[in-house]
This record gives structure tokens, C-alpha cells and sequence, in this order.
């Protein structure tokens, strides 16, 4: 018996038998529906638009198209000066201003190297693991919420907003601050700034208990999200992807520890990185079991700030910013760890402008989403709505 | 029960009221449960929910029309019947407009044999209990009517799965009431109410004169979540997978027909939950020596209120878990049913017959 | 088969642990967080209950540098413009004239006792563009431009979202432009009677007063 052809997607078979009978089976047919789904979708978290080619709930292909939410941002950055970015950088990944701001700030001063204070370089820290909470929390929230919870979403919200009155007590706005600036930070943070921290810091502790009992717990969660999108460590390394992501495929790879910048060095705190026991490794819980495990490592970091950070009073916190920021000539990469990954610019000065010759950003989660394809070949539609979550995009930073 | 013949009577004297041709008396009669039933949705169904689940997720809900929101329903409602009656160009037609009236219709024949007190039953039919389980089957009927005539993939995805689901689920859910049949000894909703009522209230509910009752009580109370598509099992619907399942192309009343259809099954489950394992209009409270209790809170009024008590404690049941849980992959609710309920509810089958040969 | 029952366990006790804690916030609904601002000691007393506000009745109380609407105190601006050139939006729109010798006086002197010599008759902000990042804030020397915790600003006409600050009325620029104008004319005469100037300009437009710093 000898196979002759098959006809596309199996369903017809041209056989010869022993006596040189040829026999045609055909199965019973099903045709490919392509199915649009997004931009207007609940669950693609933006306006991402997957064309999934579909047999029956099975996903053949599922193409990921972008651009819906592109607003140019790097030919923009060539037109204004370079603190003018900084709110730039904000509205790129809108879940984590100020990490983004953080990443882009860093990278500036590498380029003017410029020495930031100590009380600078801890705000910034303390600010960025509270929005690391917040991101984290918005992630956590909506992949419930994709997975036909309601309720823990609305109480990671209910959380977000202390951290979001936090941020506004010290940086004047709620989601886009503007408030890590190049060479330093906007405002001074108010008197009662550390102990209110502290405060949310016992606040939030029972409260991240009660979300992972609640979701991370429940067995249909688990079932939902186990051994679903497995991605093997090397393929992920492959796929460059970062920040959870990769850590969720057991790479223990975390740029605050990897390539430390500002005060990380002097911190202790974990990478979390899944075990394999309580989920396989690689899959779409290992992913939400990080997120869920690094918003405590970011209250911990938070906690050292507090106690290490530096008083003084009257300080001046714009007092090392440049007037005019005109960097030599050149080039320069930094990076920062963003709650989706890494989140780098590239960064060319002509020594002569006030103003990038380019500028790069190198965004985590539009690198993360590109494997998209890939992990969501075969599975199913309610698969792929978890997928899509795990992978935590904001389309603001996807499309830029 | 004493007070059941004259409330008989009354209601025979109503359904002989006629002025001229017009059976007016019958007319009043029908209208009964349907105002209850719209009473009932407005109120405990949409209000209640929203409500609930804001205060399991701390939040307040509706507060704005009336008094603490009260209004908000009726508000809603004249905002849907406002809205223009999309019909989609693509759609078929006939599906399309008839697909929310069979659910509807399906969904409020069963309140025909649910018996609301010890005279109060639109039809005690022998085989009541049968007919309710047999006539949601209907409901599959409008869901795919509504789901295909759509012409819409998502809408196509909603009933191809609502579809799978409650003829699945029919199946353990049958079995668990068959228990309490079997217990009974008659199919007729009044008598299986009637076997249940005592002097010792709760006492004589079968989900406590009986070892093995709980299992086919949780069995049904499961199943009937999944029969009418509620979470965690409201994968037919699924919003955030399917947009909004077989109704994602409804618009305006229509909408809200559907909707109703779904609070009206929500109480029919839990109404006939309790009529099979917790005696549906029967009082739950004992007599303690002289003190009467039970006695004191019988009668057709006191029926009344303790079923739809009881409806509506299963509804808050409904509604608690629906506030709690993630959804159920299609795969797993399949799983669920075969694998799980079915078999469980087999030996619970067996057990119950064992039990009930032997007492 | 053990894995077939201890699945039905875990499913059992983890549905139950999480329908406590939604339960537990059913009954935790009879109290509320109350609308403490964020600089009040006591914003972290209340942690469990509801925790809506019922907006146009109850708010979040703004903090002290929150940035929301734009506004320009125009009496104390110099007309510098740099908060014109630093905006990445372009949503401040500046029109000066330099005010004459004879009318600095009605022109004034900034609330610090800087003496203005630009008439301001257009300052425009596109509150619609403003992306209310404050880095126009942040450059202005004589801080007249700053953010008022006014949060709720929307309007029915996009074109009410233009605000105008300006002093000076169209007639009244008008007016200043023509004698700036014929101010100038008048000195390049008198350059040129002097003899040795070169030709009169036409009236130049109005420059920056300040130079950009460095």
C-alpha cells in the first residue's frame, strides 16, 4: 500500500493498494473559515487584529496585524527636543510610564554622562517598582477577565488606584507622569510620601494573597492556563523575547540583575522564575505565576528604597538637569527592565542639535507578540484568548 | 393546606369571569406569572445581579435613577425599547426575528407545571416533572435559530457550543432528577412537593431525609448552571471569547427578550431545585413542641413566598459563583459532563434506588 | 483513578476558598472607603468595603501639583515665548508686540516686579492638544503659566476647547501695531537724518524679548 498524494489539509487520500487498485478516500470535508478577530475584539487588549484561519475551534493560523494605535513615534522624537520625548515615552507603553520614562532617561544621560543624587536615583526606583505593581496588576486583571473572571480584575483595579493616587501625589498626573526627567525628576517627593508607601506597601500585602487564592488558585484557572502556549526556553531566547515572558520559560534573565542600572546593585530581591511544579514550565500559567510572584519582589525592593533612601531637606531634585541638553556626538543603547520586558533606545546624536538624530525604541512586548504565531498554531479559540493575555500586550508600545 | 379549596375556588370563580365573548377571567390568570416573571427580572433578576456582583467586587452598582438605583432597570428597558431593531442585512431573516421568540417561549413554558403554592400551579401534569425537563429542550431550538440566522461567525460559534452544552448536560441533569422521582414515586411536581410537606419543616425535604441526596442535588444544581448557560460554564456567550455568543448581533428589544429568557430559565432551574430536593412550597420551619411554626407559615401566600425564596436563594447561588469563577474551556466542560456528572450521577441513580427498595 | 478524584478535590476546595473571599467582600459592602485624598494621614484607615465614589458628588481629591487644566495668568507674563518653542504639542499659540517707550508703563511690571515689555494680544491654548505633560510649565520664568486642578473640563464644541488669555482686544493690538509700526518708521527717519544709517527696514516683526537661554 503506497501513499500517492494528499490533497491539502488531509482530507483526501490517493492510495494504491496491493493489486494496483487505486483508491481515492475523502473524509468528510470540512472547509478553513478565516476568522477575523479584532481590532475590535474584547480580548485583543487594543486594537490587535488576528486573522486566525480556523478549523472548526481549531486554530490553524493565526496572523497577528498591527499598526492600528502606530502614531510615529520615532520620527516624532526626531522633531522635538529631548526632554520633550520624555512624555513621548509615556504614552508608548501607557500601563508603565515610568519605567518607560526611566529607560529613556537612562539612556540619555549614558549619552551625556551625567552623575544623578542619590535621593534622584531612589524616587525613580520607588516609582518605578510601584508602576511595575500597577502594570503588573493591569495584567493580572484583564487575563482574568479574558478567562471569564470578573471580579478579580476589578479588585486589581481597586489596587491600582492607590498606586495611581501615589504617582499622582508625586509626579502631578495619574497614568502619563512626565516626571523622571533627564538628569533627574520632576518634583521632590512630599513629606508624608515614604510612610504613606509604606503604608500601601502592608496594605497590598494581604490583598496580592487574596488575588492569588482567589485566581491563581482556582483550579478551572489552572486548567485553563497549564500546558497551554508552551514555549521552550531556547526557542523563546530565539524569539528575543524578555522580561516575564522569558522568565515564565525558566530563563532566569532579569535586566535589573543582569545589567544593573541605577541603585538595583545595592537591592536584594529575587528573580521568580517557575519551578515546573505548579505549573509546566514555559506555559501560559508559568507567565501569569510571574507576574504574580514579581509585584511582591517589587514590594520588597520598594521596602529597602524606603529604608535606604537618603533625606534631606530642601532638596532639589532638577539641580543636576542640564539647561540645554545637546549630547556629543554618537550613539548609545540603554535599557531598563519594563513589566513587559526589555524595553531599550537606541539613541543617535550629531553633537549639534538639541534634538535625536534617531531614535529607537526597542519594545518588549512587540517582541514578545511576534511569537505569536507560533504558539498559537493548533490550539483553540478559548486557547488562544489565553494566550494573547499572557503575552500582556499594550498595543500603545506594540505599534508606537 | 386548609386554605387551598377556597383559593381554588376563587381562581375557578376568576377563570368564569367573562364580559360578553371575552374571557377576561383566563386572560387575568395568564397574566399572573407573566407579571410576576417580569416583576421578578426586574427587580431580583437584573437589579439584584448587578447589585450582587458589585458588592462582590466592591463597588456600589447602579446608584443614579431612583433610590439606590432602584430604577435602573426600567430605565434600561425604555432605553432598549428605544433603540432602532437592527436586523442584519446578511442575516436570515425569519431565524433571525423568530430565534429570541422560541427562546423566550421555551424558557416560560415550564413555569406552566411549577407549583407556587398548594393550589397555585398553572397545570399539575402527571408527568410535570418530565415536561419541564423535556421543554427546555426547546431553548436549543431558538439559541441555534438565533446563532445561524445571525449569519455571523462568533454568533455561529455561540450556538454550535450552546447547542453541544445543553443537550450534554440534559443528560446527568435528567438522571438527578430522576432521584428524586424515584424518591417520590410520581413524576407530578404537586405530589413531589406534597411527599415533602410535614409538621418537621426542613425535616422532611428529601435532601435530608436521605443519605445519598446531596449528590444528586449538587449534580443538578451543576447541570443546570451549564443548561442555562450561566458561569462557569457560560461559554456559549463567552465575552470575551466570542464577543457576546449567539446574541452578539442583537439589538433593542429583541436583546432584551433573550435576556429575559435567560433570567426566566435562571428561576426555573432553581425553582424546580427546590421543588425535587427541598420541598418547594413547603415551610422549612419545624413545630417545636406547642409552638406551631410550621403550621403558622403554610398556606398558599406563605407557598408562595417560601419557593420564590428558595428560587431566589439558588439564583444568589447562581449569581455568587458566576462573580467568582473563570470560564470552563468547551473541552472541559464536555469533560465535566461525561466524564464527571454523568457517571456520578449514575451511581447516585443506583444508590438512590438501593435506598428507597430497602426503606 | 487517584488523579481522576484528587482533581475533583482541588476543584472543590479552591471554588470554595474563592467563593469565601467574594463573599467575604459581599458582606464587607456595608462599609466604605470614603473619599480621603492620598495626603491625608488616615487614606489607608478603611481597606476593606466598597470603594466607588459616586463622581460628580464625591471625588478623589487632587493633590497639590496635579496637573490638569493649563491656565496662564496673563498679568504676569512677559511674552518670552518659551513655552511656545518647548511644547512637543504645539498647542500654545503666541502673537507679541513690543510695547513702545511711552507705554510701558500701561504695560506693567510682573507680580515680581519684572518690567514686561511685550503686549500679549493672542496666547492661545488648544486644551483639546494640551497632553498636559508641564513642560511649558517648567520653562516659564515668571511662573505664570501653571496647571489648576480644575479635572473636568469637557466641552460640547471643540472650538470652546481653544482658550484665549491674551490682553489686549483685536482693535486695541490693532492699534499698538500701528504705533509700534510708526514709532519705528519714525526712528529710522530720524536714523536716516542722521545721515549715515542705511536704508529704513520695513517694520520688523516682533522678536522674542528673551534670548534663549543657555
Amino acid at each position: 500500500m503506497q501513499e500517492l498524494g494528499k490533497a491539502e489539509s488531509n482530507s483526501i487520500r490517493i492510495t494504491r493498494q496491493d493489486d494496483q487498485r487505486v483508491t481515492i478516500e475523502k473524509d468528510l470535508d470540512t472547509e478553513h473559515m478565516v476568522l477575523s478577530m479584532g481590532p475590535q475584539h474584547p480580548s485583543t487588549h487594543g486594537v490587535l487584529r488576528l486573522e486566525c484561519i480556523t478549523d472548526g475551534e481549531v486554530i490553524v493560523e493565526a496572523e497577528p496585524y498591527l499598526g492600528y494605535l502606530h502614531r510615529c513615534f520615532e520620527k516624532h522624537c526626531e522633531k522635538i527636543d529631548y526632554p520633550a520625548i520624555v512624555p513621548y515615552t509615556d504614552r508608548m507603553d501607557y500601563l508603565a510610564g515610568m519605567n518607560s520614562e526611566l529607560a529613556y532617561c537612562i539612556t540619555v544621560e549614558k549619552l551625556l554622562d551625567i552623575e544623578i543624587p542619590r535621593r534622584v536615583e531612589f524616587i525613580r526606583v520607588i516609582t518605578s517598582e510601584l508602576n511595575r505593581i500597577a502594570s503588573h496588576l493591569v495584567a493580572i486583571g484583564t487575563y482574568a477577565i479574558d478567562l471569564g473572571a470578573f471580579t478579580p480584575f476589578l479588585f486589581c483595579f481597586r489596587d491600582r488606584e492607590h498606586i495611581m493616587n501615589l504617582l499622582e501625589w508625586i509626579s502631578g498626573a495619574r497614568m502619563l507622569y512626565n516626571y523622571i526627567w533627564i538628569g533627574g525628576v520632576a518634583y521632590d517627593a512630599p513629606a508624608d510620601f515614604k510612610k504613606r508607601v509604606a503604608e500601601f506597601v502592608t496594605y497590598f500585602r494581604p490583598k496580592a494573597v487574596e488575588l492569588y487564592k482567589l485566581l491563581t488558585e482556582n483550579e478551572i484557572f489552572v486548567k485553563r492556563t497549564k500546558g497551554i502556549g508552551i514555549m521552550p526556553a531556547d526557542v523563546a531566547i530565539n524569539f528575543a523575547w524578555s522580561g516575564p515572558m522569558l522568565r515564565g520559560s525558566g530563563v532566569k534573565w532579569d535586566l535589573r540583575r543582569n545589567d544593573p542600572y541605577s541603585v538595583y546593585p545595592e537591592l536584594d530581591f529575587d528573580v521568580p522564575v517557575p519551578d515546573g511544579k505548579f505549573s509546566d514550565v514555559g506555559d501560559c500559567l508559568s507567565r501569569h505565576l510571574v507576574r504574580a510572584l514579581e509585584m511582591e519582589e517589587s514590594l520588597k525592593i520598594i521596602e529597602q528604597c524606603l529604608d535606604k533612601m537618603p533625606e534631606q531637606q530642601g532638596f532639589d531634585p532638577r539641580a543636576v538637569i542640564p539647561k540645554k541638553i545637546r549630547p556629543k556626538a554618537g550613539e548609545v543603547y540603554g535599557r531598563a527592565e519594563n513589566p513587559r520586558g526589555e524595553l531599550g533606545y537606541y539613541i543617535v546624536s550629531d553633537g549639534k542639535s538639541t534634538k535625536p538624530v534617531r531614535c529607537k525604541a526597542r519594545s518588549s512586548c512587540f517582541v514578545n507578540l511576534a511569537a505569536m504565531k507560533d504558539l498559537s498554531k493548533g490550539q483553540l479559540l478559548p486557547d488562544l484568548v489565553a494566550i494573547i493575555g499572557s503575552i500582556d500586550i499594550v498595543l500603545g508600545e506594540v505599534d508606537r | 393546606m386548609s386554605s387551598s379549596p377556597s383559593l381554588n375556588t376563587w381562581s375557578d370563580a376568576l377563570s368564569g369571569l367573562s364580559i360578553g365573548w371575552f374571557p377576561l377571567g383566563l386572560v387575568i390568570i395568564a397574566a399572573i406569572p407573566l407579571v410576576f416573571i417580569a416583576l421578578y427580572a426586574l427587580t431580583y433578576g437584573v437589579y439584584g445581579e448587578r447589585k450582587i456582583s458589585a458588592f462582590m467586587q466592591d463597588r456600589l452598582g447602579p446608584m443614579e435613577v431612583g433610590f439606590w438605583g432602584l430604577l435602573q432597570t426600567l430605565a434600561d428597558i425604555l432605553k432598549l425599547l428605544q433603540k432602532e431593531d437592527i436586523v442584519p442585512k446578511m442575516a436570515d431573516k425569519f431565524l433571525f426575528v423568530i430565534g429570541p421568540g422560541i427562546l423566550f417561549v421555551g424558557s416560560f413554558l415550564a413555569f406552566a407545571v411549577l407549583p407556587f403554592g398548594p393550589a397555585f400551579i398553572g397545570a399539575d401534569l402527571n408527568v410535570g416533572l418530565f415536561y419541564a425537563v423535556g421543554i427546555v429542550a426547546l431553548e436549543v431550538v431558538g439559541i441555534l435559530a438565533a446563532g445561524w440566522g445571525s449569519n455571523n461567525k462568533w454568533a455561529l460559534y455561540g450556538a454550535v457550543r450552546s447547542v453541544a452544552q445543553i443537550v450534554s448536560y440534559e443528560i446527568p441533569a435528567s438522571i438527578a432528577l430522576l432521584c428524586a422521582a424515584m424518591l417520590a414515586g410520581t413524576l407530578s411536581m404537586q405530589q413531589i412537593t406534597m411527599m415533602q410537606a410535614g409538621p418537621g419543616g426542613f425535616m422532611h425535604w428529601f435532601l435530608f431525609t436521605n443519605p445519598i441526596a446531596w449528590l444528586p442535588f449538587l449534580i443538578y444544581f451543576i447541570s443546570s448552571l451549564a443548561e442555562t448557560n450561566r458561569a462557569p460554564f457560560d461559554i456559549p456567550e463567552a465575552e470575551s471569547e466570542l464577543v457576546a455568543g449567539y446574541f452578539t448581533e442583537y439589538s433593542g428589544m429583541k436583546f432584551a427578550v433573550i435576556f429575559l429568557a435567560e433570567y426566566g430559565s435562571m428561576f426555573m432551574v432553581s425553582a424546580i431545585i427546590s421543588i425535587a430536593f427541598l420541598g418547594g412550597w413547603t415551610s422549612p420551619l419545624p413545630n417545636i413542641g406547642g409552638l406551631e411554626l410550621n403550621a403558622m407559615t403554610s398556606g398558599p401566600v406563605w407557598g408562595a413566598f417560601w419557593i420564590i425564596m428558595k428560587g431566589f436563594f439558588f439564583i444568589f447561588v447562581q449569581m455568587w459563583l458566576r462573580w467568582t469563577l473563570p470560564r470552563l474551556r468547551v473541552d472541559q466542560l464536555m469533560y465535566l459532563c461525561w466524564k464527571v456528572l454523568t457517571p456520578f450521577s449514575l451511581i447516585a441513580f443506583v444508590l438512590t434506588a438501593v435506598w428507597v427498595i430497602n426503606h | 483513578m487517584s488523579e481522576y478524584f484528587s482533581n475533583i478535590k482541588t476543584s472543590a476546595t479552591t471554588i470554595a476558598t474563592g467563593m469565601a473571599i467574594t463573599l467575604k467582600h459581599f458582606f464587607n459592602a456595608v462599609k466604605r472607603k470614603g473619599d480621603a485624598g492620598i495626603d491625608d494621614a488616615d487614606y489607608f484607615r478603611q481597606v476593606d468595603g466598597l470603594c466607588t465614589l459616586q463622581y460628580p458628588r464625591e471625588a478623589v481629591p487632587t493633590p497639590p501639583h496635579g496637573r490638569y487644566r493649563l491656565y496662564c495668568h496673563i498679568d504676569d507674563c512677559i511674552g518670552c515665548r518659551q513655552c511656545e518653542r518647548a511644547c512637543p504639542v504645539e498647542c500654545i499659540t503666541i502673537d507679541t508686540i513690543k510695547a513702545t517707550n511711552d507705554d510701558l508703563a500701561a504695560c506693567g511690571k510682573t507680580s515680581g516686579g519684572q518690567q514686561k515689555r511685550m503686549w500679549v494680544p493672542v496666547f492661545d491654548i488648544d486644551i483639546a492638544k494640551c497632553m498636559t505633560c508641564g513642560i511649558c510649565v517648567s520653562v516659564c520664568p515668571t511662573e505664570c503659566l501653571y496647571h489648576t486642578p480644575v479635572a473636568d473640563f469637557s466641552e460640547f464644541d471643540v472650538k470652546n476647547m481653544l482658550y484665549h488669555f491674551g490682553n489686549l482686544s483685536k482693535i486695541e493690538a490693532e492699534a499698538k501695531r500701528k504705533k509700534l509700526a510708526e514709532q519705528q518708521v519714525q526712528a529710522a527717519k530720524e536714523k536716516a537724518a542722521a545721515g549715515d544709517a542705511p536704508a529704513a527696514k520695513p517694520a520688523p516683526k516682533p522678536k522674542p524679548a528673551a534670548p534663549p537661554q543657555e
